[in-house]
């Protein structure tokens, strides 16, 4: 076909669906005709777009028609349910369903901190030099005296301090772990070791110095959904992990893409919970004011919460529900 | 017959643009996308990191001034430091690029977008991700930029994205053509007029006119009756139609 005439005939069509595009953009309520008529004439550009990008490559009309098809691309093939932000979704469907999508990965984290929980216990308990490198003498020098390094956070430093830092650094961990999965999930398992082991081995010292039962005492308001949240973030960063080395039939972009997505609702439902429990180790876990009994009833109730939200009926499928 | 050429001869279409990469669409569109490479990439990050950097610098400031007017306790004011440098650090980008259209301040200097792969907007979703993984880019980003041909580090792989510089020539679109020109042709037009408004005015009509004759000689009567001004002549007579 000739330029001009190519150009006189269907420019109308690019018009109408540049229109089409703008009322989108707007927001605007399209009857169901007037959709079908949009694609159709987005279907038109494409064909003119072949055409012009073949004949006339780098020119004034292989752009514009480049340009009409990008934009009715991105606005008839959006999925606007995945785009829209709800929050009532967000938390009956999203996050419960993507927790429950990693749950294998999850499992896995757990298993790996526990074994190197053992494995720190055990170094801990037979080597209790170790104590040394990794609390560091004055600490050392505190337990021998039967004092806890925790006792810190209420006797030194305001609890406004102590609980946006604790929280700002479980964050920071959170989203190492789950940002390390990018580097083939070892990132992510780099995490998960490292806690563990650093738990065994703080728990194996504190039993040489007999002061076990007061390090569990401070760690059972905030400990058990704290290390939840940690490994459940990790979880997500072995999804992506995963994603990169074993794309399966997908092409590995698009498997880290759809990864990525699902990971990163995994993260925003864990996040806002290292908040609250900044608040609570720095306000109630080292307090000896409160009962040692209470803080065991708050840690199991945050964990409940959290795990019943996670992994409870809420979005499920009506196949998954129970009848 | 074929037109004289006027100018150089126009470079094979893939070498036009030897920073542009070749992506495909949802419906297999293939786009070209001028896609921003290591330098201007770095250089928008430094400034950003600057200006974060100054922002912090600011934020101590206004909570100490704060705390010092309201004679708020002193542990407040480093939990609020503390909890805004972690927003920012992780915060600042994604949300300049979600309010913007995926462009950071140092982006808006140096003329960069963020877009999907397939060249339509980035999802809210893509531009988190891939902002939340900056503490590993910083460490491995520049050798994957430098490594890939799309010029994505892990965050942009991450999320599906590209970056590409942002086209700053308007649209011009040429109606009319003499009958059986081709693509050099309609270039050596267009590349004029695009630029016209730009040359310093005796140039411009050096050119102009030096352009009329051409296409007089190889369109006959294409131009239509003379005018004082080629340009305008030129314009009229392609149907030139910029935005």
């Amino acid at each position: 076909m000739d330029y001009s005439r190519f150009v006189a005939l269907r420019r109308p069509l690019w018009e109408e669906l540049e229109q089409g595009l703008e009322r989108l953009r707007r927001h605007e309520a399209l009857t169901y005709e007037e959709l079908e008529a949009l694609a159709m004439l987005y279907r038109q550009l494409l064909q003119d777009h072949a055409w012009a990008r073949a004949r006339y490559p780098h020119t004034g009309v292989a752009r514009r028609l480049e340009r009409l098809a990008v934009a009715g691309t991105g606005a008839l093939h959006r999925d606007a349910a995945g785009d829209r932000f709800s929050p009532r979704r967000f938390l009956l469907d999203r996050f419960p369903q993507a927790v429950r999508a990693h749950l294998p990965l999850i499992g896995l984290s757990l298993a790996l901190f526990l074994v190197m929980t053992l494995v720190g216990l055990g170094v801990a308990v037979f080597e209790p030099g170790v104590a040394v490198a990794l609390l560091g003498p004055e600490t050392v020098a505190g337990l021998r005296d039967g004092r806890l390094w925790t006792e810190a956070l209420t006797t030194t430093v305001p609890p406004a301090i102590s609980s946006s830092a604790i929280a700002r650094n479980n964050m920071s961990v959170a989203i190492t772990a789950w940002a390390g999965g990018l580097l083939g999930g070892v990132g992510s398992l780099w995490i998960t070791l490292l806690n563990g082991y650093m738990l065994g081995a703080v728990l194996g010292v504190t039993l040489h110095f007999s002061l076990a039962g007061e390090l569990l005492e401070f760690v059972a308001a905030h400990g058990p959904l704290e290390i939840t949240l940690i490994l459940v973030c990790a979880g997500a960063g072995l999804g992506i992990g995963r994603a990169l080395l074993v794309a399966g039939e997908r092409p590995r972009g698009q498997a880290l893409q759809q990864a990525g997505r699902e990971a990163l609702v995994v993260l925003a439902g864990c996040l806002p919970w290292f908040l609250v429990l900044g608040a609570v180790e720095g306000l109630v876990s080292p307090s000896p004011a409160v009962p040692w009994g209470t803080k065991l009833f708050l840690g199991l109730s945050l964990q409940a919460v959290f795990l019943g939200w996670a992994l409870g009926a809420a979005g499920r499928s009506p196949r998954e529900a129970p009848a | 017959m074929p037109p004289r050429p006027l100018l150089a001869e126009p470079a094979a279409p893939e070498a036009i643009d030897a920073s542009a990469g070749l992506v495909l669409g949802l419906d297999n569109v293939p786009m070209e996308l001028p896609l921003a490479r290591i330098g201007s990439r770095v250089l928008a990050a430094v400034l950003d990191y600057l200006v974060l950097g100054l922002m912090m610098a600011l934020w101590v400031m206004a909570v100490i001034a704060v705390v010092a007017t309201l004679g708020i306790e002193g542990g407040w004011a480093v939990a609020a430091v503390l909890l805004g440098a972690f927003a920012a650090e992780y915060g600042w980008f994604a949300l300049q690029e979600v309010l913007s259209g995926g462009r950071t301040l140092g982006k808006r200097v140096f003329g960069l977008r963020v877009v999907a792969g397939d060249g339509s907007a980035a999802s809210v979703a893509a531009l988190v991700v891939r902002n939340l993984v900056r503490l590993l880019d910083l460490l491995f980003g520049l050798l994957l930029m430098a490594a890939d041909p799309l010029s994505r580090r892990l965050g942009d792989r991450l999320a599906g994205t590209v970056v590409v510089h942002q086209r700053r020539d308007g649209e011009l679109l040429l109606t009319r053509l003499p009958r059986g020109w081709s693509v050099r042709e309609v270039r050596v037009v267009e590349a004029f007029l695009r630029r016209a408004a730009a040359l310093e005015p005796g140039r411009r009509r050096q050119l102009g006119e030096r352009l009329e004759a051409w296409v007089e000689s190889a369109a006959p009567g294409f131009l239509g009756a003379p005018s004082a001004d080629p340009v305008s002549r030129l314009r009229r007579a392609f149907g030139a139609e910029e935005r």
